[in-house]
């Protein structure tokens, strides 16, 4: 019954087996991410990245990691001792526990839950506990405002998230991953729901703490948020191993849910041959690295906004427009149930309208007046003065 | 919204443009003809000997006090094969002193001394200071193997 890759064994030790394995894709997944983050933010920036270490930089990562394990761990005299070490698992646990139900291909996942999305919405929301934490026991100032701006920020975002994964789920019919990848053969949910998608890569980048939404690390003004004080292997588990650890749980978790995971796109299995675990998992690693790229893009592009930005952007748009999107999912899936195009035709209809109507919303609410207008009313306001 | 597709466009356009940096310690750009490294001696090839008589005016001009130069009488100008009645005998320039202001450069009178436009000229670290004190052979040296290039039209 139980066991990798058909062997038969104890539950148990399959159990510790396979965790063994995500845990070793992870570091070796999290020491790429870096290297190759390194890289594209340098070409980017029209640089080299890191081009010392090994052929082009490749060992980087690896004397990174030697450097960091290696460093002292210190602690601040005042610190409250265990809350201040405890921290920094509080914040990985939640993030490795995502990645324990993500089917990387068809039935292999550490566990399948029937309720996988429900799980990993509850699990993520548990990691701004461990911000609080680190920052309160830091007895540190920036540390303390980074953890307060990261409480507001996480817990705001986490309500879009919630939308966004919700109005899929809505649509599937169902919270297990694994059936909403295999119900994405044909048209896969970004086309059917292109609000909830944009809506999830923004929360995404907000609950990753990425760099438009970068506000509790924010370098130049909280000089590392909850983590100042943190140094050697405690920082490397925050930082690398919670960051793009996150990165690739969430990513991993957006492609199966809206690009279909390790399905051939557009019903083209048949296509490309049978279904075999290589395709699945070189199709999830494309899906997810495009991504991850484009998270990447993405921070390496915008400047950080504002905390009023930010919470207005969250609140104001992002939040109404998913519920909007839930409403009329709802009213869609309950009252065509009997055609599956018109069905699908309809919810791709307003999804896509919804998403035009939030980008002008948010085209109407940053536009800036022209020069000519502002210099008018800059004339009016005088005069009226006078 | 517009703008943020503009600002992706860009950030996307850049990545596909040649990096500016270049592997510095293995790779080096060219330094321009009027770069100012450190002050060297010329050495004049129709002669055999220097272009300096030992004359002190850069060691009188300069504001750092940063060279000593010492004064004999020439032994060629004896034999008749040169015009200068006076060479220089010794001269230190200590590099960790100088401050790189081609006022020397500007009070010689014979064009004797100019200032390194090489790349030697910039990589001189050096894990003593007393090796920043350079002497005569060290000064004449880059001139002697003709790799100073000349940017005033001679």
């Amino acid at each position: 019954m139980w066991g990798i890759f058909g062997v038969n064994m104890n539950v148990w030790l399959d159990a510790f087996l396979r965790l063994q394995l995500i845990v070793l894709t992870m570091t070796v997944t999290v020491m790429a991410l870096i290297y190759i983050e390194r890289k594209f933010l340098g070409k980017i920036q029209q640089r080299l990245g890191p081009m010392r270490t090994g052929p082009f930089g490749t060992l980087q990562s690896v004397a990174d990691a030697l450097k960091l394990v290696s460093k002292e761990d210190l602690r601040p005299a005042t610190a409250d001792r265990w809350l201040f070490e405890l921290a920094p698992f509080l914040t990985f646990v939640p993030t490795f526990m995502i990645l324990m139900t993500i089917p990387f291909m068809q039935d292999w996942g550490v566990r399948n839950l029937t309720l996988g999305l429900f799980y990993i919405i509850a699990v993520s929301g548990v990691s701004v506990i461990g911000y609080i934490m680190a920052g309160w026991a830091s007895d540190n100032k920036y540390a303390l405002l980074g953890a307060a701006r990261s409480a507001a920020q996480l817990i705001s975002y986490e309500i879009p998230l919630v939308l966004a994964v919700l109005a899929v789920a809505m649509v599937a019919g169902t919270l297990n991953i694994e059936s909403i990848i295999l119900q994405q053969d044909v048209i896969p949910n970004i086309i059917l729901q292109p609000l909830p998608f944009f809506i999830l890569i923004t929360a995404l980048l907000a609950e990753l703490s990425r760099r438009p939404f970068d506000i509790p690390i924010g370098e130049s003004e909280l000089v590392g948020g909850p983590w100042v004080e943190y140094s050697g292997m405690r920082w490397s588990i925050i930082f690398a191993l919670t960051e793009y650890a996150g990165l690739w749980g969430m990513s991993a978790l957006t492609a199966m849910v809206f690009l279909g995971g390790w399905q051939f796109p557009f019903g083209t299995a048949s296509f490309w041959g049978d279904f075999d675990f290589l395709y699945q998992l070189l199709l999830i690693f494309v899906k997810s690295f495009a991504l991850i790229l484009m998270v990447m893009w993405i921070s390496a592009t915008f400047p950080r906004l504002r905390i009023d930005q930010l919470m207005a952007f969250c609140w104001k748009v992002l939040l109404p427009f998913g519920f909007v999107q839930i409403m009329i999912n709802g009213i869609v899936l309950n009252y065509v149930s009997d055609s599956e195009v018109l069905r699908n035709i309809l919810l791709f209809a307003t999804s896509s309208a919804l998403l035009v109507a939030m980008c002008y919303v948010v085209y109407r609410a940053t536009r800036q007046p022209s020069r000519e207008e502002r210099l008018r009313r800059l004339v009016m306001a005088r005069s009226t003065a006078e | 919204m517009i703008g943020v597709l503009k600002a992706l466009s860009v950030t996307a356009g850049t990545f596909f443009r040649k990096p500016v940096t270049i592997q510095y310690p293995t790779e080096h750009r060219q330094v321009p003809d009027r770069d100012r490294a450190f002050p060297i001696l010329l050495w004049d090839f129709d002669v055999d000997e220097s272009f300096c008589t030992g004359c002190h005016a850069c060691e009188r001009a300069c504001p750092v006090e940063c060279m000593t130069v010492t004064m004999k009488d020439n032994p060629k100008h004896a034999e008749g094969t040169s015009k200068r009645r006076k060479i220089l005998d010794e001269f230190f320039i200590d590099y960790g002193r100088c401050m790189r202001c081609n006022i020397c450069v500007e009070v010689c009178n014979f064009d004797a001394i100019a200032m390194n436009n090489t790349w030697v000229g910039h990589e001189l670290s050096t894990v003593d200071r007393k090796d920043l004190v350079m002497d005569r052979e060290q000064l004449l040296a880059l001139s002697k193997q003709q790799q100073i290039r000349p940017w005033v039209p001679s």
